[in-house]
């Protein structure tokens, strides 16, 4: 299978979810992304998002049980999955590639 | 799934998101993700009133709920449970499974409620199939909305007639004075004559009509055109019947000459499909006016009435403008000459007339569309019985729905739809009545067809016949239905659940309303029924002043105008007869009229119309007349020839005291009074006895021979008097009628709407009683522990029965107390139409009563006895 290109955002929002681990749904993505990337991302654009990696397959969801805090409603918790984790592994080996690339004086260069 | 904007949210968070927005997500966004969504945008909201502050939360709530609106979206995953609402495929199929559980349930319910709505169906389709046959009649015409008859309105002495007779030359006048006016034609009366084609004698309906005819109405023409077919008034149009009988086809017919009342040859230009039963024209053959006029040159007087005439407007031309010019055309005539009235011009639509042929106050009005009227209320009315049996049961017997739909609206039940439900229910079974009606009528279809002399057919092929249905069905339901599902769907859950269902006195009232209603429209058709045949009997047996009894008549034509006195010698010696004599028109009706009449004192401005009649020697004789003063013609005086003899009508309206022997006039010429006649019916008993003057037609008879035979000989008098005739007149076909039985069909209508209405009375009263069935039934079931306790404690069957059979019997009661005016009233109206009416009694009122108590009586009785009869142990037996 040709390598699924991630789009910067699916990229955060992935990764994102793979740091929350078990608590990962929409509202925490959200916040997450607020708060640690310091990003302001609506969370329209979250939950968008969510869905598309979903459709993608690169997460897969399942329903909580019910809860008292939100009316009863329950949450859809997000999980990645081995295709997302491989293409988060891909994502990051074709960065690292790139950064091993660039020469020294290029970086001292550049400043960073 | 609660999809409302939550309110169940932590109290002491009073903080909410909009409440449009909220909705806005609840109803628009991605059915998949409604549910997280709805949660997670929740919590979001509490992050931003955290971070933000309440202003900047509900913004960005609102914009996130918009951007998240997913209108079209279809919900991709399977719902883990399926909503349920009113008219999920789950819910619809329990609302059949219950209604036919609960049809199987109760057989004698369910079957009293089909057969009854199914007889008030079938009913109802059969009057509307006759109505509609009724309303066909003289549709068919294309030029129908153009074509228009003429009627004349005779002013005299401040009173109004009218009269559809007109004279002969109007129809030329009408095209020439009225530019509007297209096409016109006269158009005789129709009556039998007899043709021949070499040794082929027939005798046909002939009439005479304008070359117009066939351009006016769409009669089709088989061979010939329309332009061509009267053109020459040597012509002749003859029926595809007529032709078969003559010539073989109506190929072979065209151009063949066929021989008119033994003397004169025509051609046959034309040759029509026979006559449809939608037509009120009926005629075997046509001829030319012109060829009429040849024969009877006193019908181009204006002064003469004699066809109907017949127009056609042009298509732009403005109706009412027509009638403006038309109505003073008559004047320049000098038709009215000297005489003290003056005649106008009326019209009426051609097809209207079929309908409304009676002339009331100069006025076409009225006419067979009270009956298309009546038997429309009687449709509605025995539908009305049915729905009501429907509804009576339906809710009578609610206790034992109640449970269910106690139940029902427990698990979230709308009213709405246990509404629906009910509603559906009805639907239902007026479907199954819908199929048992129409098979009904198919069957009986025959028999009402031979009833109305009619020839209907189901119209299957016509969508429009299934849309009636259809209508019919959901009118129905909706009316059986309505009062159910309003009744089932308004009970309390709480109250069903609780204990058991106490009607309140509303719903009782109700129902006791219904029942009243159904019995008094049964009671008014039942008087109607009792009326209508104690008339039509009446009619049938009223003394007439003479002895229709074998009395026999045939017309004189052919050569017996001039051996009328061979005739009567040699058909006076037959062993069978006992006198012969001769009358213009015939002993059964005679409807001719003269005005000319004045006598010494008689007021020049009132006219009075005699019915004048031309009658041979014996005639008061064979007729078995009585003479009131003076004597009958005869051969001993001479003088008879310029004699009179009135009726006794006649001599009250002139007011002459010893009328023998005085002279009146008759136009110019002098007459004398020989003798006075005791009243007798001339006509048919819808008009009052008429000034009837007689003279002596001896010389030129004319119109019928009538002939007085023993009783109990008739056939072998019959052929002899045939074969006399064939000898005497061998070109003409003898045919021949008696006295009472053509009188007996002009009262036809009276017959058949007497007998239409014994049926339909019978089948009111059944479907009543079918309701009044099952009610009691119900009730005697709802009683049977009251019934044991009372057994057990001493009560008899006779008590138990009269107790269970009072309650209904005071409905029935008061049904006929208040239906009684009501039907008094109705059939005033309907003897109005008869100049001789049967007085109404008060006992036809309570026979009606009797008829329906008794029925009521022995309907209930069925159920109370059987309850009455049960062992109280076996009803008391469980608790």
């Amino acid at each position: 299978m040709k390598r699924a290109f991630l789009g910067e955002l699916e990229e955060v929002v992935l990764l994102t979810v793979a740091v929350l681990a078990e608590e990962a749904y929409a509202v925490t993505v959200a916040q997450e992304l607020d708060r640690k990337a310091g990003r302001a991302v609506g969370f329209s654009t979250v939950h968008t998002t969510l869905q598309r990696l979903e459709e993608k397959g690169y997460l897969s969801s399942e329903m909580g049980g019910a809860t008292a805090e939100r009316g009863g409603r329950r949450k859809r918790f997000f999980r990645v999955t081995a295709f997302g984790r491989k293409a988060l592994r891909e994502a990051k080996e074709a960065r690292e590639a790139l950064w091993n690339a660039m020469s020294p004086e290029t970086l001292q260069l550049m400043g960073i | 799934m609660n999809s409302k904007p939550d309110k169940n949210q932590d109290p002491a968070d009073p903080a909410e998101p909009p409440r449009w927005a909220a909705r806005l997500l609840a109803r628009w966004s991605q059915p998949d993700a409604r549910e997280e969504l709805q949660g997670d945008m929740l919590e979001m909201y509490a992050y931003w009133l955290e971070s933000l502050g309440k202003p900047a939360a509900d913004r960005k709530y609102a914009l996130a709920a918009l951007r998240l609106m997913r209108p079209f979206a279809r919900p991709k995953r399977a719902n883990d449970y399926s909503e349920t609402y009113s008219f999920s495929a789950a819910m619809i199929q329990n609302y059949f499974k219950i209604a036919f559980r609960n049809l199987l349930k109760s057989k004698t319910f369910s079957a009293i409620n089909v057969l009854g709505l199914a007889l008030g169906m079938a009913c109802s389709l059969m009057i509307m199939l006759w109505i509609r046959d009724e309303l066909a009649v003289d549709a068919f015409h294309a030029n129908k909305d153009q074509l228009y008859r003429i009627y004349m309105r005779e002013h005299f002495s401040g009173k109004v007639q009218g009269v559809i007779w007109t004279p002969g030359p109007l129809a030329e006048e009408l095209k020439k004075s009225v530019p509007e006016i297209e096409m016109s034609t006269p158009y005789s009366w129709t009556n039998q004559q007899t043709f021949s084609v070499g040794s082929k004698i027939h005798k046909q309906a002939t009439n005479w009509a304008s070359a117009d005819f066939f351009k006016m109405f769409s009669y089709k023409l088989l061979q010939g055109t329309a332009e061509g077919a009267l053109r020459d008034r040597g012509n002749i149009a003859i029926s595809r019947t007529m032709a078969n009988a003559f010539f073989g086809s109506p190929e072979a017919a065209i151009g063949k000459a066929i021989r008119y009342d033994n003397r004169k040859e025509m051609t046959v230009s034309a040759v029509f499909e026979n006559i449809g039963a939608n037509s009120s024209l009926q005629f075997d053959c046509l001829m030319t006016w012109d060829a009429y006029i040849d024969d009877n040159s006193w019908a181009t007087h204006w002064s003469n009435t004699d066809p109907l005439t017949f127009f056609k407007l042009r298509k732009d031309a403005d109706p009412a403008k027509v009638e403006a010019k038309m109505l003073h055309l008559l004047d320049k005539t000098n038709r009215d000459g000297s005489k003290p009235y003056k005649t106008q011009l009326a019209m009426q639509p051609f097809h209207e007339y079929y309908l409304n042929s009676n002339i009331k106050d100069a006025k076409m009005d009225g006419g067979r569309i009270e009956y298309v009227r009546l038997f429309s209320f009687v449709a509605v009315f025995i539908l009305l019985i049915a729905c009501i049996n429907f509804m009576n049961l339906a809710t009578a017997r609610s206790s034992r729905r109640a449970k269910e739909v106690g139940v029902r609206k427990v698990v979230g039940a709308m009213r709405s739809m246990l509404a629906g439900q009910f509603m559906g229910e009805a639907l239902l079974i007026a479907g199954l009545s819908a199929i048992l009606a129409v098979l009904l009528v198919a069957l009986l279809l025959p028999a009402f067809n031979s009833l109305t002399s009619k020839q209907m057919a189901l119209p299957y092929s016509e969508p429009k016949f299934w849309g009636i249905i259809g209508g019919l069905l959901v009118a129905t339901g909706l009316l059986a239905g309505s009062y159910p599902a309003l009744f089932l769907s308004s009970l309390n859950p709480v109250r069903i659940l609780k204990g058991a269902l106490k009607f309140d006195s509303s719903s009782v009232w109700v129902r006791q309303g219904l029942v009243v209603f159904q019995f008094a429209l049964s009671v008014i058709l039942i008087v109607g029924m009792i009326i209508i045949y104690r008339q039509v009997g009446f009619v049938q047996t009223k003394n007439l002043g003479f002895d229709r009894e074998n009395l026999v008549y045939f017309p004189i034509e052919g050569e017996l105008f001039n051996k009328f006195d061979l005739l009567k010698t040699q058909l006076t010696q037959i062993p069978g007869i006992k006198q012969v004599s001769h009358m213009t028109a015939t002993p059964a009706s005679n409807g001719n009229g003269t005005d000319g009449i004045t006598w010494p004192g008689s007021n020049p401005n009132e006219q009075v119309r005699f019915t004048p009649v031309g009658v041979g020697y014996d005639f008061t004789k064979t007729m078995n007349l009585k003479m009131a003063d003076g004597r009958d013609f005869s051969k001993d005086y001479p003088t008879d020839s310029s004699g009179v003899i009135l009726n006794e009508t006649a001599i009250k309206v002139m007011g002459l005291k010893n009328p023998v022997g005085r002279e009146i006039n008759w136009g110019t010429s002098k007459v004398r009074i020989v003798g006075v006649l005791k009243d007798f019916h001339f006509v048919s008993l819808h008009s009052a006895i008429r000034p009837l003057i007689a003279y002596l037609g001896a010389r030129q008879p004319q119109g019928s021979v009538v002939i007085r035979i023993q009783a109990g000989k008739t056939p072998e008098t019959l052929a002899a008097i045939g074969q006399v005739c064939k000898k005497l007149n061998p070109n003409v076909p003898f045919s021949y009628a008696f006295t009472d039985q053509e009188y007996a069909r002009q009262y036809q209508s009276e017959q058949i709407v007497g007998k239409l209405a014994g049926y339909f009375a019978s089948l009111a009263i059944f479907i009543s009683c079918l309701g009044l069935f099952g009610l009691a039934a119900f009730t005697a079931e709802q009683r049977t522990k009251e019934i044991g306790v009372r057994k057990v404690l001493g009560a008899s069957v006779a008590g138990i029965v009269g107790l269970l059979s009072k309650d209904f019997l005071k409905l029935v009661v008061m049904a006929i107390i208040l239906a009684s005016p009501v039907a008094w009233y109705i059939m005033k109206q309907w003897l109005q139409g008869f100049a001789y009416q049967i007085d109404i009694e008060w006992w036809m009122f309570a026979l009606a009563g009797v008829i329906a108590v008794l029925i009521a009586v022995f309907t209930i009785s069925f159920q109370s006895i059987k309850a009455a009869m049960v062992n109280p142990v076996r009803s008391l037996r469980s608790e």
